[in-house]
Order: structure tokens, then C-alpha cells, then sequence
């Protein structure tokens, strides 16, 4: 009992939290007896007494030949995690699936265009980072996958990145096994099974995120278990280091986000445990702040900050403009800038402008000479007027005049007579003079809605209504006038009380497939806000002049206006939040939720145009299965446990039981935080949306291997079964490298395969691996 | 009532229970029946469900996102009635002109009514205690949404009877357990058997009963955990408890839901406007089809004159005319299309793919290679490497050749799907894929519409994925001479096929239902903050769906509040257990844990919300509203106690009284002012003097 007696003494004069006592208790038990079963301690006397000289002994030698074992098995795995991860890395030469999207996005950072894409920066800007230090210019244009890059990019230096992020990884795992207290043989078989997981190999070979966001999430789930387990300084400095971590986390992809929320979970926790044991209440509250400060501010300002990076770094308009609102390009240079530089701000009676579509789809209100058909097709007729329609490029019909209804001229007075909010308006359109009207015939798509369209006095009982009250929705005060670019107006219609809306539907072939415009009863939809993007004074009244003048418009590269950093970064959360999913409907490699856990679908990555050799997001379907079994297990074993808690049965040592629901809050939770809300999302999905969860996975895995060691461990009568099960655990480890090695073609893409390698491979009949037709 | 005992021992006067309960009640039936025949036109969604009323009396098959049970119910309601199934339910504002539609409402509106008593019941059996009832019901009582609701020939007035009483059967089996009722005992057995029954029902209403199911098996295991916990009995107690519930919670709703599936499948027995939705073997039950007392040969042989239906729901028959691609779409040849109606242009000849015709009988077995050939204009089923008219990473399909001469790209394999090689091919039941010899894609259909040129017509394409879910055709018509002719009562389905047929056709239905591009949709988090009503009846008589505003926010603030109460108070224990302090009382815990469970249920009946993609109501949150309700009246006494635990007896009580009295004063009066909105209100819509014009708090409101 001497080892432990020593640890009493220790706990007397420090204070030391539980947790990290365990930890010490069960180190210098296991140094005892190196086998792979002792995985923890056991405090039964009669277990103890048997091996207590040896511990005695081992005590005392115990701090150097830990250190010393420890290392060499981790430094081993981290430089076969290396070798495997950067071995032949530039190879294959050529573009290899999303590579061509984040390729182009590393492009346009060097060249500094503005881009758009759904998923927030810092992981495109850690390529972006390496592509400059190697030197690439940002001229190769990633056009499809398979074609091979040109010399002038720098492939392993970009694939470099997340290789080395993949390679760390397993170095992280084995450090976040031993923290939570299991046996080194544990983290080594944790470690091993990522190191010869295919999937994780495929993901981290190429210029794709995933393995950056996976190593971010779990260094910080790292971080925030050291933190849990300090009480002193440098639980501060650990959960700094893990709030930066999980920031970084969810500013590479979102779906970071579920791990950050396991953090908060696991500090949550903590605090929860800390309320009974701390007595101050001051001194309670005071740590449950701080902790809640450094939990939500780091990552969020970080989160912040890398967008004022992307920004700060994009100042030029670039093909993804229209996306945003016309204030937005009009701050970057040249694109919209370049047009709307020098054009007056206040709309006045004579303006010429173009009224833009502010939210989602861009398009600005056009008409041209054609009429609505008299009956449509479902038998209802038209008022046969002018269309009028939302096109969504630019057009010299895009062009209007405002008019105020008394005033006959349409040249602007000078000073001009600014329009006010709440004022009345025509709106005359440019090449044609017709004014804008609404009346009570239905729209031609939306007939719940009233038509718009350019009156023509047909001399029938439809007598023109076409005044329009301006109403600017994000006045400050109800004087405010109609600002070009800034401001957001409505325009209601006099007669009928409606809006001008653009309504999301598309006109038929007689309205040339544009979108359909209509005045809307429902005033607050956010469709029916506008606003003026191009901006001039008419200059002349005579109406030939007028139109040279609207056709002739220049467009002069110049500087684009400002907009403060944080109006841009909220218009980019909205439009990146409102973003629809990019992925086409139906791919080919498109899986669901429910195909992952067996691995039903791969993901055809690249195939040589030469020969048979292609590159497979594909996992090793050994230990995929065996994870999948573990979740059972340990799920029945969760239950299992509880009902006998209940019935005041515990089959389980204190020590043993927090750390069977230690490792179940963090890899079961982990497991399906990231995993669950899958099911919920309404867009294409792929199998490396898994890998996150998948890795939860393999970690809980490991963990009930060793569970399992120990309850066998712990009984007399099943003690002989232990080495049983440890050979039976050893020939399945070596099964999985068979099989990792078997498939580590698909994850180099260097070898020709010829049609019986491929059915040899497919273990499965879903999976679908391609084969060049012969000639 | 039942338990008139248990008053007696927890409340010492039963007769101001009763009167109590009177009083809702009264109250109940005044504000329910008051003008419920007004309007006398469809409002709202009675256009639907009024319609599937009479089709069920007509016993036309249809077909609809919802289950059965609710609509069955009106539809036998309006029978009893007289109402005779011929008022055509066009849209909402069309005179009654005499149609019988007042049983159906006024069963709708009894039933509505209903569930305010019920919700008395449960929180009675919740809380054991008055005050927290009496604030409960009276706030779903007085609210105008949920009377405007709860009148009309709806689902909803049904869904939400039949869910108050799954809640009253839950807690009624919970106060069982708790004073030890044996597991078997008849009172226990009689009301989970109650129990079992209403969940079924509830779930045979609208699938949203989902939820309450999913409440009841949580308060379930929280009862088993319960009595697993109690260390003096012993576990086999447990396991009856547990053996009990399974069937009498699982077995025994599954049963009923069956069932009421059977009435509605029997019942429906002649073909009418659903048959489309569902497969050829589903549509030879129904009378009146051209499949029903059909015979055709049982497998497929060369030289047979075959249509060639897509096994997608509502998938249609390949087909194809005259007319030709137009310039510029592919190449110009003849049109191939899907088309949902029967048609002389949807036949076809199916040939080997060498010879013109074979003698004498030689079955199509799976694999074979075989060619097409439209029987009334002679041309081949053709694919080749040009983009599809509207999926343009799809191959075209046309029709291609003179009187069946064609080209090597006419040739299909035709598969079995999940069958061996060399399978005969059966009519109707083998789902066939036909693989594109040449090109390797499967012909099939992406139920997207073709412009007029192609007559709206569906396109039919070649999709290089062999994994495309809509790529199965199955054979329909099969004229063959050479063998013998079966009946197609061979190949209709069973009750069990055409239940599950029926669940699939239900859900991809409602997955379909996806508000389109610009659409103005309700969105979840308008829901508690009563942010947009719902149109019921415009014109003279308007009715407008809206939440009683005061009640709906003070709702709102009592959710929120529950939430910090409720860490608090955890937060209290947890310190009061470890270093000694006031523990809270009794009473008020058990307020508390009751409170805990109409959280639990609001969360159930609001949260998944969003996460469905398909168009939302506000008046999907109702069932929500009612469990936010009961915890609203539960937390107000358990504020009221804490403040009066501070005061003095005297002080206290006079405070906890008049506070009482000023809620049930406020929540009476904005009842007054509001219920214009659900009894109609008459005068020009435009009228900016009205006096409802006043109580436009929000401007999102439109009435």
C-alpha cells in the first residue's frame, strides 16, 4: 500500500484535484506491470498485495523511464505518421476533386479579388500562406478536376498544409489518450488506427480542409481537458490555448462549431462538479466568468479577425460581386466603384437610375418594348401592357427616370429637387417613356399578386395608375432623402396600397425567361426592397439626345467608396448564412447520414487520364466496423451501468467509472455532436462530412478496447480471457494494417490498376470504382 | 369525477373544485358555440378537408399528406348529419347555400372545445393544486387563436383533443404509479389502455403526433426509473411495469393505427383523383380503373405490346408522338416523354435486339439485350451523346429510326432490379432498369416539366449515374397472345403493401412540399411572439388566426423565465446539499418538476420545427401554445408563493389573492377586446377609425 500512502500525504498538503490525482495513482500503477491489460488501477487489496514490491521498487525509478517510453513510442508513431502523410505528395500532378475549388480560391487571394464562398476563410488563407511562401503567382486557372497543374504551381508546398496538419494529428491523439488517464498501449492503438485509416490518409493528401479542421478541434478538446484537470495558472493558460484552438476550428468550416460546443459542454462540466466544491461564492462565480470570457471571446473575436484578414486582403472586384449588395461593391475596387464614382447621391425629379433587387437574387427592374400576352396559358387573360421584369444582367433597359407627376419636363432644375421619404413619384422608363403602373389585373405567374407592367393608353376603361409613394426603409428620420447605392426604399403603390416586389418566379418564353415583378398586398417581405445602384441627371429633353445619352453610358475604372469593416462583415455572415448550398442536387458520390456508419458510398477523387490509377475517399472498412460496434457497446454498457447505479449495484471503482464516463462525455458526445445534425440538413451531402464524427469514433474505440481489458482484468474467473482477448485485439490491429495497406493505392494514385486489382478491392458492391473503357 | 377521494384529502373543499370546473366548463361551451355556424362559407382549409369529407362519403380514393383518422372522423360526422358529400369545397369564401356543413363544424368545434376541460383534468393531476389550474386553463381558454382554431372543420381542433387527453393519460398513469398501483391491476390496465388509444389516435390525426408520442415515452421511462429506483421493491416489479407499458403503449396503438389504416383503405374503394400517386398493383383494388378485373399474360415475351410505367410516386408512362425535339435541343428527332395519363402513344413493342420477331413464344428474360419500338409511329427508343432538353448532364432519349430499323444505339439491357440473371420478367411486380447498351446510363425520368413544345409532358432522359432512384419502370399492360392470361388480381396488392405503399406516398409528399422561391412563408421564430396570423375569411365576415397578444407574451417571458428558475434552483441545491442551507420547500418542488415537464412537452411540440425543410404554419405551433400555457399557470403560483414566503401571513395572502384577481381581470378583459377576431369582424377593411385598428400592436398584423 506504499505508493498509495505517499499519494494521501501528497493530497494533504496540495490540493489537487481528483482527476489529476487519479492520473498520478494510475501512472505509477501501471509502471508496475507493463502489459497491455493493467489498463487501470485496481484497488482491491487482494489485486494490489500481490505486485507491491515490484511497486515499491518501480516508484522510485518510475519519472525517467516514463518519460523515456512514452516518447519513443510517440515520436515512432509521429514520424510514420509523417511518412505515410508527405510520402510522394505532389503526386498525382493533376487536380483532384475539391482541390479545384480551393485552388481557385488560393488563386484569387494572391491576386487579391474578392471571392464569395459559404465557408468562413482561415482555411483558404493557410493554403493562401503557403502558396506565397513557395512562391505562386495565382495564375494557373483551376478549371475542371484531373487537369494537371502547370509548373508554376507550387502543388506540395499547398498539399503540404493540410499533410502536415493530418500528420500532427496523430501526435494529438496519442497526447489527448493519456490525458484522459488511459494506458499508453490505448493511445498507441488510437493512434495507430488513424495512422492506418484510409480516409484520414486521402483527406489529408490533398488540398482539402478537413484534416486542418480536425486537428484544430481536437488540439483544443486537448487544451480544455488539460485545463479541466489544473487548478492553478495554468488551467488559464491551457484554456486560452484551447479557446484559440476551437476558434481556428469553426473559422476553417463550420461544422467546427459542434466541437467547439463539446468545449463549452466540457468547462460547463467542470463548473457544474466545481459548484459543491468550492465554498466562496464569490470565488465561484469569479472562475465560472472568467472561464465563461475566455470561452466565447477568444474564438469569436479570432473568428472576427480572420474575416477582417479576408477582407483586408481582397480589395478587388472580382466574378462573385453580384452577390453582394451594391454598397458593398461599390467599396471594392474597380467593378462597381468604377461606375458609380462621381455620380450624384440625392435621386432628384430627371434622375436616371437603376433600381437594383437589394436582397438575395441580383437583378435590377427592366422593361422593353414587348407586351404581355392577352391569355396566358391557363386561360386567364393579360391587360396586354408593356412587360415589365427583373433581368439580371445589365441592360440599357434597366435604365428609369424619376419624374414627380406635376412636373412636365424631365431634365434636372438646378439645385436639384431632391425626392424625400414619403414622397410621390413616376418611374418613366428610359427607352420606352412609358411610366411604371399597377392595376387589378393578376400578375402572369403569381396571380395572387396584381400585374406590373409600362402603361400604354390603349384607350380601353383602364385608366393609368401609375403613381408609386417612395417609402426608404432604413431612414434615420422621416426627412430623409432618397439616396443613389445607400438607400433601401419600397415603392408602394398609390391606388392599391401594394409593394413592388420581385417575386422569385420566371416569365415563360414570351417574357424571355426573366424574373416576374409584381405589386404585392404583403408590404414587409423583404423582396420588395430596392435600390438605386446607377445614378445620373438628365441633361436634355429631347428624348433622342436622352437615349444616345443612356446608351452611351461609360463605365471609368477609379476608387471604391468606403464601407467600415464591420457593415461588410455583417452583410457577409447574412449572405453567407442565406447562401444556398452549392453542391448540385443528385452527384454521383452523394451519400446520406445513414450510409456512413457502414461506409456504403466512397468518393471517386481523380483517375488518370493514362491509366487506371485513381485516388478514393475510402475508409479501412475493418476498423470502420469495429467503431461502429463500439458505439453499441458502449452505449449498452452506459445503460447498463446506470440501471445497476439504480438499483445500488456498482460494478465499477470509483477512479474506473469517472473515467468510463470521462471518455464517454467527450468521444461519445463528440461522436454524435458531430455526427446528428446531418440528418437535419437539407443539402448535398458527402462521406467527408463524416470524418469529424468518425474520428470521435475511433477514439471511443480504443477506449473500449481497453474497457473491456479491464473488466475481464477484473475478475478472478474471467482473468485468463484477458490475453485471450489481447491476441484477438493484437491479429485485428495487424488485419487493419493488411487492409490499409491493401487500399493505400486508391490513397496515392500511383499505381495502374488493372480490372481485377479494382474487383479485388470492391469489398462492396455500392462502392463504385471507374475503369477506362478499353479501346 | 374520479378520484373525488384525493380532493378531498389534498384540497378540503371539493365543492369549490366543482365549482370551479363548472365555471370552465360553462365558460367553454359560451365562448365555443357562440356564432360557430358564422361564416356561412369555406374558411380556410376547409376547402380541403371539407373536400376529403365528401370523398370519403362519395368513397372516392384520394390522396393526402396526412392520415387518416381526422379526416374519417369529419367526413362520418358530416354523414350523420346529412350532409350528402356534393358540395364541391371549391375554394375558401364560397356559400354553403344550404349544404349540411353544420354537423361537421359543430363536432369539429365540440371537440375543440373539449380540451379545455381535459387541460383542467391534467394540470389538476399535475400540480394537485387549484390555483396553478385555474390560471393554466383559463389562459387557453381565453385565447382568441386558440378558439378561432378550435371552430372550424380543421385537423387541428381533432389533433389537439385527442393529444390533451394523451396528456391527461399520462400524468393519470403516472399518479398511479406513484401511489403504488400494481402493474396489472384493471384501474392501471383500463387507463393505459386510454392512454394507448388516444396516441393512436393522435398520430392517425397528423404525424405531428409524433411528438406527444415521443413525450409519453419519456414520461415513461421517467415513471420506470421511478420505480426501478425504490429499493424496497424488487426488480421484477420493474419488469412488470415495463411488459405492461409495451403493450398497452406499443402494441396496442400500433394496432389501432393499423386499423384505422384498414377503414381507410376499404372505405376508399373506387378510383378517383389519387390513383396516379400510387403503382399499378395498389391501383387494380380500386373499382373503376382500367387495371381493376384487367387479365394479362404473368411474364414478359418477345413480340409483347407493353406500357412502361415509372416506378416513382406519381411516376407516369413512357411515352412519346409525332412531334420532334425542336431546333437546338439535341438532335431533331421524335420526342420522348412521360406522360401520367393512359394513351395509344404510350405502347410499345419490346423485340431482341437482332432479329425483327421471333416464332413462337421466347421469354424476355433479365439481362437480355432488346429494342423498343413505339407501336404508333415505328420508331426505336434511342439514346446517344447529346445533352437532355432540361438536365443537361443527362444523356437524350428519342425516338429514332423508320418501322423499327434503327442503329446500334437502340439497343437496351433490361435488368431485373435486386433480381438474378435470366429471371422471367412479370408483369406489374418486376421493377425493370433499362441500361443503355452503347452509352452505359439508364433510361429514366426527372419529373421536370418539358416547355410547351414538348407538352408539358415530363422529360425522359439517359443518366449516366446506374444509380438513379427513378430509373425503375415497371410493365403494366401486357398483350400477348401466345400465353395464357391471368388476372390482375393477382398482382394487386395486399393490405400490408398497400400500407406501406401508402406511408411512402405520404412522406415524399410531404417532403414535396417545399415553399418555392419567394414565397412568404411562416418561419418558427415568429411563433411565440405571435408575429403574423393567419387569414381565415375575408370580405364581410373576416376572421383572422392571431394569438391573444397578452397572453402569448407573457407565455413567451414565462418560458424564459422558467429556464433561469429552474438553474437557480439547481444551483441551490446542489450548494444547500454540500454545505448545508435552506432547502425549497416540498410544494414548491413539485410545482417545479411539473413545470419541468410542460417545458419538456413545449420543447418537443416547438423545436424540431427547425429543422424541417418543408412550408411551415403558424398554426403549427399550437400544440406547443397549450404546454406553454400550463406552465405559465404553473410558474405564476410558484412565483406568487416564493414572494409570499417573504411577507408576513396577512400581507402575503392579501397579496397572493389580489394578484390573482388582477391576472384573471387582465387575461378576461384582452380577451373582450381581441375576440372581434375570431367572431368576425364586419365594416370596410381600409377603415382606419375601427376600433380593432387600435389593437394593431404589431405592424405585421393584418387584420
Amino acid at each position: 500500500m506504499e505508493p498509495l500512502q505517499t499519494l494521501r500525504k501528497r493530497k494533504c498538503k496540495k490540493k489537487v484535484s481528483d482527476v489529476s490525482e487519479s492520473l498520478d495513482s494510475e501512472k505509477s500503477l501501471k509502471l508496475t506491470k507493463r502489459e497491455v491489460g493493467d489498463g487501470a488501477p485496481a484497488e482491491k487489496d487482494n489485486l494490489e498485495s500481490k505486485h507491491e514490491d515490484h511497486k515499491e521498487n518501480n516508484f522510485l525509478r518510475e519519472p525517467c523511464s516514463l518519460k523515456v517510453e512514452v516518447d519513443v513510442v510517440f515520436i515512432i508513431i509521429v514520424i510514420l505518421g509523417f511518412a505515410t502523410r508527405l510520402y510522394n505528395l505532389a503526386n498525382p500532378h493533376y487536380i483532384v476533386f475539391d482541390e479545384l475549388h480551393y485552388g481557385r480560391y488560393v488563386s484569387l487571394y494572391t491576386k487579391g479579388v474578392f471571392f464569395f464562398d459559404a465557408h468562413p476563410p482561415l482555411g483558404k488563407q493557410l493554403l493562401y500562406w503557403a502558396g506565397k511562401l513557395a512562391g505562386y503567382d495565382g495564375n494557373f486557372t483551376f478549371d475542371r478536376i484531373g487537369t494537371p497543374y502547370s509548373e508554376h504551381v507550387p502543388v506540395t508546398a499547398l498539399r503540404m498544409v493540410p499533410a502536415i496538419c493530418g500528420s500532427l494529428l496523430i501526435g494529438v491523439i496519442y497526447q489527448l489518450m493519456q490525458v484522459v488517464s488511459l494506458h499508453p498501449w490505448t493511445a498507441a492503438l488510437a493512434a495507430l488506427l488513424v495512422l492506418f485509416e484510409n480516409s484520414f490518409l486521402t483527406q489529408s493528401r490533398f488540398i482539402l480542409l478537413e484534416s486542418i479542421q480536425i486537428l484544430f478541434g481536437l488540439w483544443g478538446i486537448l487544451c480544455i481537458l488539460k485545463s479541466t484537470r489544473n487548478t492553478s495558472w495554468l488551467s488559464v493558460v491551457w484554456l486560452c490555448f484551447g479557446a484559440i484552438s476551437l476558434g481556428c476550428c469553426f473559422s476553417v468550416k463550420y461544422s467546427g462549431l459542434y466541437t467547439y460546443f463539446l468545449g463549452i459542454f466540457l468547462v460547463g462540466r467542470q463548473m457544474w462538479l466545481r459548484i459543491n466544491e468550492v465554498k466562496s461564492v464569490l470565488r465561484l462565480t469569479f472562475s465560472i466568468v472568467w472561464r465563461g470570457m475566455i470561452l466565447i471571446i477568444i474564438p469569436w473575436s479570432l473568428y472576427v479577425g480572420v474575416f477582417y484578414v479576408h477582407l483586408a486582403l481582397l480589395p478587388k472586384a472580382g466574378p462573385h460581386d453580384s452577390v453582394m449588395t451594391s454598397a458593398f461593391q461599390a467599396s471594392l475596387e474597380g467593378g462597381l466603384a468604377s461606375i458609380t464614382r462621381g455620380q450624384p447621391l440625392h435621386v432628384a425629379h430627371g434622375s436616371q437610375i437603376t433600381l437594383r433587387h437589394s436582397h438575395g437574387r441580383t437583378c435590377w427592374l427592366h422593361s422593353h418594348a414587348h407586351v404581355y400576352p392577352v391569355k396566358y396559358a391557363d386561360g386567364r387573360g393579360s391587360s396586354h401592357q408593356q412587360q415589365v421584369s427583373c433581368y439580371s444582367f445589365k441592360d440599357v433597359n434597366n435604365w428609369w427616370i424619376v419624374k414627380r407627376p406635376d412636373e412636365s419636363s424631365l431634365t434636372v432644375s438646378s439645385p436639384p429637387d431632391a425626392i424625400k421619404h414619403g414622397e410621390v413619384v413616376q418611374l418613366v422608363h428610359g427607352l420606352t417613356t412609358r411610366a411604371l403602373n399597377s392595376h387589378d389585373v393578376a400578375a402572369p405567374v403569381s396571380p395572387q399578386s396584381q400585374e406590373v407592367s409600362c402603361y400604354i393608353n390603349y384607350n380601353v376603361s383602364m385608366p393609368a395608375q401609375n403613381l408609386w409613394r417612395v417609402e426608404i426603409v432604413n431612414r434615420a428620420t422621416d426627412l430623409d432623402t432618397w439616396d443613389s447605392i445607400r438607400s433601401l426604399v419600397r415603392l408602394i403603390h398609390v391606388d392599391s396600397g401594394s409593394a413592388l416586389r420581385y417575386s422569385g418566379r420566371q416569365l415563360p418564353a414570351w417574357g424571355f425567361h426573366q424574373h416576374e415583378v409584381v405589386a404585392d398586398k404583403v408590404v414587409t417581405h423583404q423582396d420588395t426592397v430596392w435600390n438605386v445602384e446607377e445614378h445620373r441627371y438628365s441633361k436634355s429633353e429631347d428624348k433622342k439626345e436622352r437615349e444616345r445619352e443612356l446608351v452611351a453610358a461609360e463605365m471609368i475604372p477609379t476608387a471604391a467608396t468606403h464601407l467600415s469593416f464591420w457593415a461588410k462583415f455583417w452583410e457577409l455572415q447574412y449572405k453567407m448564412w442565406s447562401h444556398s448550398g452549392d453542391a448540385p442536387l443528385g452527384h454521383m458520390f452523394a451519400s446520406e447520414p445513414l450510409d456512413w456508419p457502414v461506409l456504403h458510398r466512397s468518393i471517386a477523387y481523380w483517375l488518370s487520364p493514362h491509366s487506371n490509377a485513381q485516388v478514393h475517399l475510402i475508409g479501412n472498412l475493418v476498423t470502420w466496423y469495429a467503431g461502429t460496434l463500439s458505439v453499441f457497446i458502449y452505449g449498452t454498457l452506459l445503460a447498463v451501468y446506470a440501471i445497476r447505479m439504480r438499483r445500488n449495484i456498482s460494478d465499477l471503482s470509483p477512479i474506473v467509472s469517472k473515467k468510463f464516463y470521462d471518455a464517454g462525455f467527450i468521444f461519445f458526445l463528440g461522436y454524435w455532436l458531430n455526427y446528428l445534425p446531418f440528418f437535419f440538413m437539407d443539402r448535398t451531402l458527402f462521406l467527408h462530412h463524416y470524418l469529424p464524427a468518425y474520428i470521435f469514433k475511433i477514439l471511443l474505440l480504443s477506449f473500449v478496447v481497453d474497457h473491456v481489458i479491464f473488466i475481464l482484468h477484473m475478475r478472478e474467473r474471467t482473468k485468463a480471457l484477458t490475453h485471450i482477448f489481447t491476441f484477438f485485439v493484437v491479429v485485428w490491429l495487424a488485419y487493419v494494417v493488411l487492409t490499409f495497406k491493401k487500399f493505400c493505392v486508391l490513397n496515392y494514385g500511383n499505381t495502374d490498376l488493372t480490372e481485377s486489382d479494382l474487383m479485388s478491392l470492391r469489398w462492396k458492391d455500392t462502392w463504385d470504382f471507374i475503369l477506362h473503357k478499353k479501346n | 369525477m374520479p378520484n373525488k377521494s384525493k380532493c378531498t384529502a389534498k384540497f378540503p373543499n371539493v365543492k369549490i373544485w366543482w365549482i370551479t370546473f363548472g365555471i370552465i366548463c360553462g365558460a367553454t361551451f359560451l365562448t365555443r358555440f357562440y356564432k360557430v355556424l358564422e361564416p356561412d362559407h369555406v374558411c380556410w382549409d376547409e376547402t380541403h378537408f371539407g373536400k376529403m369529407a365528401s370523398w370519403y362519403i362519395n368513397r372516392t380514393f384520394f390522396f393526402d399528406v396526412h392520415p387518416p383518422l381526422g379526416k374519417m372522423l369529419i367526413a362520418l360526422s358530416g354523414k350523420l348529419t346529412g350532409y350528402d358529400g356534393n358540395f364541391p369545397f371549391d375554394k375558401p369564401g364560397d356559400k354553403y347555400d344550404g349544404a349540411r356543413y353544420e354537423g361537421m363544424r359543430i363536432f369539429c368545434a365540440t371537440l375543440g372545445a373539449l380540451i379545455i376541460p381535459l387541460t383542467f383534468l391534467t394540470l389538476w393531476e399535475m400540480t394537485k393544486s387549484i390555483d396553478s389550474t385555474l390560471i393554466g386553463t383559463m389562459l387557453l381558454l381565453l385565447d382568441v387563436g386558440f378558439l378561432t382554431l378550435n371552430r372550424y372543420i380543421l385537423l387541428d381542433p381533432i389533433l389537439l383533443f385527442f393529444m390533451t387527453c394523451s396528456m391527461y393519460g399520462a400524468f393519470k398513469v403516472r399518479s398511479l404509479t406513484e401511489t403504488g398501483t400494481p402493474p396489472f391491476a384493471p384501474h392501471m390496465l383500463c387507463w393505459q389502455f386510454f392512454l394507448g388509444a388516444s396516441l393512436a389516435c393522435t398520430m392517425s390525426v397528423k404525424f405531428v403526433g409524433l411528438f406527444i408520442v415521443l413525450f409519453v415515452g419519456f414520461r415513461t421511462i421517467a415513471d420506470l426509473w421511478n420505480v426501478l429506483g425504490d429499493l424496497t421493491k424488487p426488480v421484477s416489479l420493474t419488469l412488470k411495469h415495463l411488459i405492461g407499458r409495451s403493450i398497452t403503449l406499443i402494441l396496442w396503438p400500433i394496432i389501432l393505427y393499423v386499423f384505422f389504416f384498414w377503414i381507410h383503405l376499404t372505405i376508399l374503394s373506387k378510383s378517383g383523383s389519387g390513383d396516379g400517386f400510387y403503382s399499378s398493383g395498389f391501383q387494380a383494388r380500386l373499382q373503376g380503373n382500367s387495371l381493376n378485373n384487367a387479365s394479362a399474360p404473368r411474364v414478359l415475351a418477345y413480340g409483347a405490346t407493353i406500357t412502361l410505367k415509372n416506378h416513382r410516386t406519381g411516376g407516369g408512362y413512357l411515352h412519346s408522338h409525332q412531334h420532334l425535339y425542336p431546333q437546338g435541343v439535341g438532335a431533331r428527332q421524335q420526342q420522348i416523354t412521360t406522360y401520367t395519363h393512359k394513351d395509344e402513344n404510350n405502347k410499345w413493342i419490346i423485340k431482341p435486339y437482332d432479329r425483327e420477331s421471333v416464332s413462337g413464344v421466347v421469354l424476355v428474360r433479365s439481362g437480355d439485350l432488346v429494342r423498343l419500338t413505339h407501336i404508333p409511329t415505328g420508331r426505336n427508343l434511342h439514346s446517344h451523346r447529346e445533352k437532355a432538353p432540361q438536365t443537361t448532364k443527362f444523356m437524350q432519349v428519342t425516338g429514332y429510326g423508320e418501322d423499327g430499323i434503327g442503329d446500334a444505339n437502340d439497343v437496351w439491357k433490361i435488368i431485373v432490379s435486386n433480381g438474378k440473371d435470366d429471371d422471367e420478367i412479370l408483369t406489374v411486380r418486376s421493377k425493370l432498369v433499362f441500361v443503355h447498351y452503347l452509352q452505359s446510363c439508364v433510361l429514366t425520368t426527372t419529373s421536370k416539366q418539358l416547355p410547351k413544345w414538348g407538352f408539358e409532358q415530363q422529360e425522359v432522359a439517359c443518366n449516366p449515374n446506374l444509380r438513379d432512384p427513378n430509373a425503375l419502370w415497371n410493365i403494366e399492360d401486357n398483350v400477348f397472345d401466345g400465353l395464357p392470361k391471368m388476372s390482375f388480381e393477382v398482382y394487386a396488392s395486399g393490405f400490408i403493401e398497400r400500407l406501406v405503399e401508402s406511408h411512402a406516398v405520404m412522406l415524399q409528399g410531404n417532403s414535396g412540399l417545399k415553399p418555392k422561391e419567394g414565397e412568404v412563408t411562416s418561419q418558427p421564430w415568429q411563433w411565440p411572439i405571435n408575429y403574423r396570423g393567419q387569414y381565415f375569411s375575408g370580405n364581410a365576415h373576416r376572421v383572422y388566426l392571431l394569438g391573444n397578444p397578452v397572453i402569448w407574451w407573457t407565455n413567451l417571458a414565462f418560458l424564459l423565465l422558467f429556464f433561469f428558475i429552474y438553474i437557480i434552483n439547481c444551483v441551490r441545491e446542489k450548494r444547500a446539499e454540500a454545505f448545508g442551507g435552506t432547502v425549497p420547500a416540498n410544494e414548491n418542488r413539485s410545482l417545479l418538476n411539473a413545470a419541468g415537464w410542460c417545458f419538456v412537452g413545449w420543447a418537443l411540440h416547438y423545436v424540431p420545427f427547425w429543422a424541417m425543410g418543408r412550408i411551415l404554419y403558424f398554426h403549427h405551433y399550437f400544440p406547443a401554445l397549450i404546454f406553454s400555457s400550463m406552465l405559465t399557470g404553473i410558474l405564476t403560483e410558484y412565483l406568487l408563493r416564493s414572494v409570499q414566503s417573504f411577507l408576513s401571513p396577512e400581507l402575503g395572502r392579501a397579496i397572493y389573492h389580489s394578484t390573482l384577481g388582477v391576472i384573471i381581470a387582465v387575461t378576461v378583459y384582452s380577451f373582450y377586446l381581441f375576440s372581434p377576431l375570431a367572431y368576425g369582424m364586419t365594416g370596410a377593411s381600409q377603415d382606419d377609425n375601427s376600433t380593432m385598428s387600435s389593437l394593431r400592436w404589431l405592424e405585421s398584423w393584418e387584420f
